[in-house]
């Protein structure tokens, strides 16, 4: 029944090669002498990756075309950035 | 990976080119980004405004979270063969994926089951400290997360057993793919905020 013209299953299994390999190089960074804030931005920098991976790829944003759609997903980051930036302060000064 | 729907009910609305399905999901997940942000952001200020933290690796089982962490990054591949699978129109895949799927979430939980079990032996509950009390609060509500795309993946393989699943509900199988994929962008974050850093 399958048909070349619909999605096929490697393109994924490919996407979760990377995730995994991406999963072993996060943990093994955190075992490195990088220091505490080398650490977590590697860290942190590597979980972003899966994530878009995920996204792009397991959740298809990478084919999504809908203006609206991309609104409803971006919506939050764009009140997230703003709460970071009223946090930080206290964070960085007050902490 | 484009989309090659076949399914009559999940055709978009004129007027937002979404399916109502897709979209309601997608706001649904929208207000959960709020939700689990607003956990963690709590999480990173409480760690950030005490003196000292125990290091999570020497409180925490890093394998085992790891493990898991595996465990739900395979279980998205095997949600996301699902997906084709309906697009490609072929059942008895849907079905296979959708199982593993099910599966594999009910490891996380086996093994979240184990982490869990192993503190309380050691006198480790909510309320016996600031340290556990964002562990148990942050993996619990993720593991309530979980369950709930287990019960309702379920669901969905009890459907697939009716002859016009595909033609009439396939669509569903994408809006709950929606959501599992989430869970697992979500422990993608809590696994190095809560065990590795």
């Amino acid at each position: 029944m399958s048909n070349p013209s619909k999605p096929g299953y490697v393109p994924y299994v490919v996407i979760w090669v990377w995730l995994i390999a991406l999963l072993a190089g996060g943990t093994f960074v955190s075992y490195l002498p990088v220091g505490k804030t080398g650490a977590v931005l590697l860290i942190l920098g590597i979980a972003l990756i899966k994530t878009l991976l995920v996204g792009m790829f397991f959740m298809h944003l990478k084919s999504e075309r809908s203006v609206p759609l991309w609104v409803v997903v971006l919506f939050p980051f764009l009140l997230i950035g703003g709460a970071v930036l009223l946090v930080a302060p206290a964070i960085f000064f007050f902490a | 990976m484009a989309h090659h729907g076949h399914d009559a009910h999940a055709a978009a609305l004129p007027s937002t080119g979404i399916p109502n399905g897709k979209l309601g999901m997608w706001l649904f997940l929208a207000s959960e980004v709020m939700m689990f942000t607003g956990l963690l952001g709590a999480y990173i200020i409480l760690r950030a405004g005490l003196g000292s933290w125990p290091h999570p690796g020497e409180e925490l089982n890093v394998p085992a979270a790891a493990l898991n962490t595996f465990i739900l990054l395979t279980s998205s591949l095997t949600m996301a063969l699902s997906v084709a699978a309906v697009h490609r129109a072929e059942p008895a895949k849907l079905r296979l994926f959708l199982l593993l799927t099910i599966l594999l979430g009910l490891a996380f939980l086996g093994v979240k089951g184990y982490e869990y079990s192993q503190k309380f032996a050691h006198g480790h509950l909510p309320g016996t400290g600031i340290f556990w009390d964002c562990y148990f609060t942050l993996t619990g509500v993720h593991g309530v997360h979980v369950l709930a795309g287990i019960i309702t993946n379920l669901w969905l393989l009890w459907l697939t057993f009716r002859s016009d699943f595909l033609e009439t509900r396939g669509h569903f199988v994408e809006v709950s793919g929606l959501y599992w994929h989430f869970v697992d962008v979500v422990w993608i974050f809590l696994f190095p905020l809560v065990y590795l850093i």
